[in-house]
Parts: structure tokens; C-alpha cells; sequence
């Protein structure tokens, strides 16, 4: 669906879509609670990258949990106002409530992970209230050594008893627009995403599915928009500067695939 | 205050009491934060406002009218409100409306989302559904278009209706079927697209609608 083609029906472009991890309104490195490295301020790297070509932004508030939501709610405030592009928020959403204050903080969408299992009416009220564009289900899969494909909360560090199609078809039933598919199995490994995964989506499943998880470089991004997925996430790659935005979109223009050029 | 789209979106940005009022017009549907950032950036003199009144006609030169969610919901708010007569009224005295998506479609004379809901009728057509397989459409497409302006430009969409035909079109995009990304008749703009989350493309176009 985004390969170039004078008799394609859609002019959709494929996404790239940096994510940052913050806390404490500071954008930080790495999950591990203990050691947090700070990484800068949200606003200005979010402007880098929309100046990069970053097509939408993903932040996700790993602290959001703990310390409460006013420091999220008063950056998402911040990028809102600084930035041109969409973004989306997710961490710490456990109610309609907490939705209505990042929508109306100025985010775009929201992303559920952890509560979209513990309690799926929350997509179906997002999707009636604001419309399925605007959310965003995060599933954390992981490939288990008995060859099964199991679903994680909290961070990845639940598997709760869930099939993974199930749930897949569970939430495009309740009304999410989006799906982010993370494979765990592959995340932080940079060899690459997880194709076989991805190739079951393409232009005729119903939702968007971004594919996470293992990029190393131009090539694996390239392979991930052939093998079905509608937008690409990374974030190591992105923040220690082994790639530009720009660098990835212009290998994936030269090999015929539709993005927005900046 | 120029009509014509064609003109260099570069244009010196207005200042101090020479600046353009631009009023956003509030139908709780949606976050407004994002256009009003918009706005305020292009220089503009910004107010945001409920309800109709006469005075708006001479303080305000530019009203625009962002809309999300169903048609018939947008349009009960219109209707609530006053604004039906209003715009009309603003249309007549060749003031500048600018319609941003769902607020865009309300323009026209109705939509398949609510058949029984009447639209405004500034456009001839109606609204369709896209006939693709994942709706809403939600991303970056590039416009195909005659005006320097929007030509090869990309614009962020995010709606499932369309209007497919119109002969005031300006630009056009393809998803499922080719719909109308915007139109325009003399002061009276609409984008299908959302110009204030189209990055730097879409700031230039608030700063030339607003001016």
C-alpha cells in the first residue's frame, strides 16, 4: 500500500515516528527505574525531530504512575504549543478522566497499554467519545521459548493470560484506530523488526498497525513497511544519533516507498 | 487582504494594531489549542468565540471553524448556537470563512454520516464515506493541485467522510476514492486537512488565510 504505484488507490504516506520516554517532564534514557539519564527537555527534542521530518511523535511517561500526572499534563501543554505536528501520549491513563485532561492539554491521541487490558471498556468509551483516531493500543508481545506469543503489561513485565490474536481482534472490536506492536522479543536486539508478525496486517486489516522493536537501521525500517506495517517507531536509533529522521525517510524515498518529504 | 491563494505565502507577518482579528469559532467539538497556537504565531490578533453577535462583523476580519466528530453533532452546535444565519450573513458581506475539517464539510449541503442533518450549502455536494478499508483515514498525503500554494504539499488528514466532487476544489487527494482536500469560493476556504498539525507547510498556510 505504500510502495509507488500509478494505480495505487491510496496516497497515504508511511510514517516514521520517534518516541521519547520521559519522566518527571524530562525526556530520559532507558527503563530502568533506578538510574534514570536526562536526556533534555521534550519541547526541544520534539522540535528537532519535527525538524527532522519526523511525521508524529510518540511520548510515553514511564514515571507517570508515580509521581503523579501534573509534570505529563504541563509538558504535553508545552509540546502542544511548540509543536506542528501530532503526537501521541501514553503512561499513567487510567480513566476517562486522565483522557479528557491529555486531550485537553493539547496530545493528539493516547496510547493504553497496561489499563487497555485491565480494563478494555476504556477503549471502547476513548473511541465513542473522541473517535477511534484518537487511540492508540500498545501490545507488548513476546516470543516465548516454547514458540507461543504472549502479551505483557506493565512495561513488559507481566505476561498476562491472553492469546495474542484474541487480543488483537479484541481491540480493533472495541475501537482503537491504531495498534503500536511492540515485539518484545526483538526490542534493543537491532536485528531488526519482527516481519513474520507484521506480514498478517497490510492495506487490508482494518486499523493502523506501527510496527517497534528492533531497528538497527534503513534497511529493517524498509523491510518492516514491505512485510505490512502502516508506520515505523523507533527510538534508540534515533536519540544516540546513529540515524536522522531525515536520513531514514530519504533511503526509504529512494527505494519507492511513499513518505512525506520536509 | 488578498484572495488570491496564488500569492507568495511569505508575505510580512501583520503587527500591532495593523494586525489581522481572527475569531475561532468554539463548538466544543475538539481541541482548539493547536489552531489558536497557529494563529497567534501568524502575527494574527486572536479571539475565540461562542456565539454569533453583529458586532463580529466589524471585529473580526477572518472567522474560521474547526470541527471534529460526527457531522450532525458539528451541526447541532452551528444550529444551537445561532451561527446557521450568521455565516450566511458573514458570506453575503464577502467576509473570509475558513473551514477546517469537519468544519469544512458542514460547508457543503450535507454528509452519508448523517443523512438527516442539513449542511450550510456554501458548497454544492455532499460528504462521503471513504471507500477504504482502514477508516478513518489518519496520516500524511500529498496534495495534487493547480495552486502553487498547496501543489505537491504534505497535509496531515484524519477523517473518514469526504467529499468526492466539487467543482470549487483546489486540491485533491486519493484514499479509497479521489476526494477534495480543498476548496475554495472567493473569501470562503475549506481544508479537508488539518493545516495547523501539518508542520511547517501548514503554519504558512494559516499565516496567508489569516491575512
Amino acid at each position: 500500500m505504500y510502495v509507488n504505484d500509478k494505480n495505487s488507490n491510496s496516497d497515504l504516506t508511511a510514517r516514521i515516528i520517534p518516541c521519547l520516554d520521559v519522566a518527571y517532564g524530562r525526556v530520559v534514557k532507558g527503563t530502568n527505574f533506578k538510574q534514570l539519564i536526562d536526556m533534555g527537555d521534550p519541547v526541544e527534542l520534539a522540535k528537532m525531530y519535527e525538524q527532522q521530518g519526523a511525521d508524529e511523535l510518540v511520548f510515553l511517561d514511564i514515571k507517570a504512575s508515580v509521581d503523579g500526572q501534573q509534570s505529563a499534563l504541563d509538558m504535553v501543554y508545552q509540546v502542544a504549543t511548540h509543536l506542528s505536528i501530532p503526537f501521541a501520549v501514553g503512561g499513567g491513563i487510567k480513566t476517562l478522566d486522565d483522557v479528557h485532561k491529555f486531550f485537553h492539554a493539547g496530545a493528539d491521541k493516547v496510547t493504553l497499554n497496561t489499563m487497555a487490558v485491565e480494563k478494555p471498556e476504556l477503549i471502547n468509551q476513548i473511541s465513542k467519545q473522541y473517535g477511534s483516531q484518537s487511540i492508540v493500543v500498545a501490545v507488548d508481545v513476546n516470543l516465548e521459548a516454547d514458540g507461543e506469543l504472549a502479551i505483557y503489561t506493565h512495561g513488559g513485565s507481566k505476561r498476562v493470560p491472553i492469546a495474542y490474536q484474541q487480543w488483537i481482534d479484541e481491540v480493533v472490536d472495541r475501537g482503537t484506530g491504531e495498534i503500536l506492536l511492540t515485539a518484545m522479543h526483538k526490542d534493543g536486539t537491532g536485528s531488526g523488526f519482527d516481519t513474520d508478525l507484521l506480514a498478517q496486517f497490510g492495506a487490508d486489516f482494518p486499523v493502523q498497525v506501527i510496527a517497534s522493536g528492533g531497528a538497527k537501521g534503513p534497511q529493517d525500517f524498509l523491510d518492516a513497511i514491505h512485510a505490512g506495517a502502516d508506520a515505523v517507531l523507533a527510538a534508540g536509533l534515533f536519540h544516540r544519533g546513529e540515524y536522522t529522521v531525515g536520513q531514514i525517510k530519504a533511503f526509504l524515498i529512494n527505494n519507492n516507498i511513499k513518505i512525506r518529504n520536509t | 487582504m488578498s484572495t488570491n491563494l496564488n500569492t507568495s505565502l511569505n508575505a510580512p507577518v501583520n503587527a500591532g494594531s495593523n494586525a489581522t482579528r481572527v475569531g475561532v469559532i468554539d463548538l466544543n467539538s475538539g481541541n482548539l489549542l493547536s489552531m489558536q497556537t497557529a494563529i497567534k504565531a501568524a502575527g494574527c490578533e486572536l479571539s475565540t468565540v461562542q456565539k454569533p453577535s453583529p458586532a463580529l462583523l466589524k471585529d473580526i476580519d477572518v472567522l474560521v471553524m474547526p470541527g471534529q466528530g460526527r457531522f450532525a453533532y458539528v451541526m447541532a452546535q452551528i444550529e444551537a448556537s445561532g451561527w446557521r444565519e450568521f455565516l450566511l450573513e458573514w458570506c453575503r458581506n464577502g467576509k473570509r470563512l475558513v473551514g477546517v475539517c469537519v468544519g469544512m464539510q458542514v460547508l457543503f449541503e450535507g454528509s452519508d454520516e448523517d443523512p438527516e442533518a442539513v449542511g450550510l450549502g456554501l458548497f454544492p455536494g455532499r460528504c462521503q464515506k471513504l471507500a477504504h478499508p482502514k477508516t478513518p483515514m489518519v496520516g500524511w498525503a500529498q496534495l495534487d493541485s493547480y495552486k502553487l500554494s498547496l501543489k505537491d504539499q504534505f497535509a496531515y488528514f484524519v477523517n473518514s467522510f469526504a467529499v468526492t466532487e466539487c467543482p470549487f476544489a483546489t486540491a485533491k487527494v486519493t484514499y479509497g476514492q479521489t476526494f477534495c482536500a480543498s476548496v475554495q469560493r472567493g473569501n470562503l476556504y475549506g481544508f479537508q486537512f488539518h493545516p495547523e498539525k501539518s508542520g511547517a507547510f501548514g503554519k504558512e498556510l494559516i499565516q496567508y488565510v489569516c491575512q
